[in-house]
């Protein structure tokens, strides 16, 4: 009797071996390793000073910066050179009050509002042309807007935080579909646990960095979910290591098409292939009671731009040779 | 003698009633080093009527919520306001602003 419950302990023991160290879950480093190349900023109200940065996008060579409790958008060269603000303190149509992910898509600016539960959209210049959305749990109205992506025909896809819904609207902000049950949190496909950010692929993926499920969930062009990852089966299983997360909070899609995303508690970036491969991972760690990678943006080049919370910095990334 | 330290120690609280300039409530919760989620309470409790300030000790992970003068919230109240922000209040110590 001993005897035969320690074989198939033996056994359960080889099994398990031999899955992990083979499945997919604990993927490898598949690139060399990314270089940091800059970091500019520092916590203050001046320019070129943020106070809780925790959103960028790029234009062709401009990079813009949610800095969130300064209430305003900063642009900067891509040498880190300050240029302008957009945007003020209130929350009047243009004004902000907790500007959070960006994105910017066909020459506007376009800045999910946190606490003014509004898209605001500017001019590259900084501009105001109109917002979208209004507070509330409705069709087109929003809670606490994390991020938005936008088509190529402008539609807008709204990581709606408190809502816990990804919405599509018009470019008039008229509803078109959601995904995820309005108010109620989920770890299966399509249900979502506070998202947070959109990405969208020149083919009309759609990227959802799920925050609290520590997960991205990937929707196709025809609106059906497509595929997710981010730990095993990913629902919800936090960690470290490769190709798991501990609260995604951004995510951007590069120019070859690969997947970049924020994960905020590990302190770092990871890279996936657009099917969800681990490709890579870098950042900084903290040295303060939060964290820092909030927020990436990819250029042209794929230079990687980061937005560090912790450290009120913009870090910049090189690929490796 | 003991009527004496008696009317002194009235005198006090009666004094620190009377300059009260409202309250402060200390709220211990979890998972405050995201901005997603302290945003989320920050922006929730300052929609609240008679919510002054909030503010946040990230190293004790506390949120610092300053009340009006002559306004109080049960700890049931606080709790909630939390709950609906999505996280969980552990703890809580209230005291006078001087």
């Amino acid at each position: 009797m001993f005897r035969s419950k320690l074989l198939l302990y033996l056994l359960f023991v080889i099994l398990a071996t031999v899955l992990l160290s083979s499945c997919a879950w604990f993927p490898a480093v598949k690139e060399p390793p990314y270089q940091l190349v800059k970091t500019w900023g520092g916590k203050g109200n001046s320019a070129g000073k943020f106070n809780e940065p925790t959103g960028v996008a790029v234009s062709k060579a401009e990079l813009f910066v949610s800095d969130s409790r300064n209430a305003r958008i900063q642009v900067f060269d891509f040498s880190g050179n300050f240029l302008r603000f957009i945007g003020e303190s209130g929350n009047a149509a243009g004004q902000l009050r907790r500007p959070m992910n960006l994105t910017v898509a066909n020459e506007e600016l376009y800045v999910a509002d946190y606490f003014n539960d509004v898209i605001q959209v500017y001019s590259l210049q900084g501009q105001f042309l109109r917002d979208i959305g209004k507070p509330g749990s409705e069709a087109g109205e929003f809670n606490a807007p994390g991020g938005v992506a936008v088509a190529k025909n402008g539609d807008l896809f709204v990581a709606d935080f408190y809502n816990q819904r990804i919405q599509q609207l018009d470019s008039k902000g008229s509803f078109i579909r959601q995904w995820g049950t309005t108010g109620e949190t989920g770890i299966w496909a399509s249900k979502f646990n506070y998202p947070t950010d959109t990405a969208i692929a020149s083919d009309g993926t759609l990227y959802v960095a799920d925050g609290y499920s520590d997960r991205v969930q990937v929707i196709s062009p025809n609106g059906e979910f497509s595929h997710k990852w981010g730990g095993p089966f990913a629902i919800n299983i936090f960690g470290s290591f490769n190709g798991w997360f501990a609260t995604v909070t951004g995510i951007d899609v590069g120019p070859q098409g690969n997947v970049f995303v924020a994960d905020f508690y590990n302190d770092r970036v990871q890279k996936f292939t657009p099917d969800g491969k681990f490709l890579n991972a870098f950042g900084l760690p903290t040295q303060a009671p939060t964290h820092t990678s909030i927020a990436v943006a990819i250029s042209s080049d794929d230079t990687v731009f980061v937005a560090d919370y912790a450290n009120h910095q913009i870090q910049v990334w090189r690929p490796g040779q | 003698m003991k009527k004496v330290m008696l009317l002194i120690v009235i005198s006090l609280l009666w004094s620190t009633t009377l300059f009260a300039a409202g309250t402060q409530y200390d709220l211990r919760v979890d998972g405050l080093a995201c901005p997603f989620c302290a945003y989320g309470i920050e922006k929730k409790l300052t929609k609240t009527d008679g919510v002054e300030s909030v503010a946040f000790d990230l190293e004790k992970g506390l949120v610092i919520v300053k009340v009006k003068e002559g306004m109080t919230f049960s700890e049931a109240q606080l709790k909630l306001l939390i709950e609906d922000s999505g996280f969980t209040m552990r703890s809580m110590t209230e005291k006078p602003i001087i």
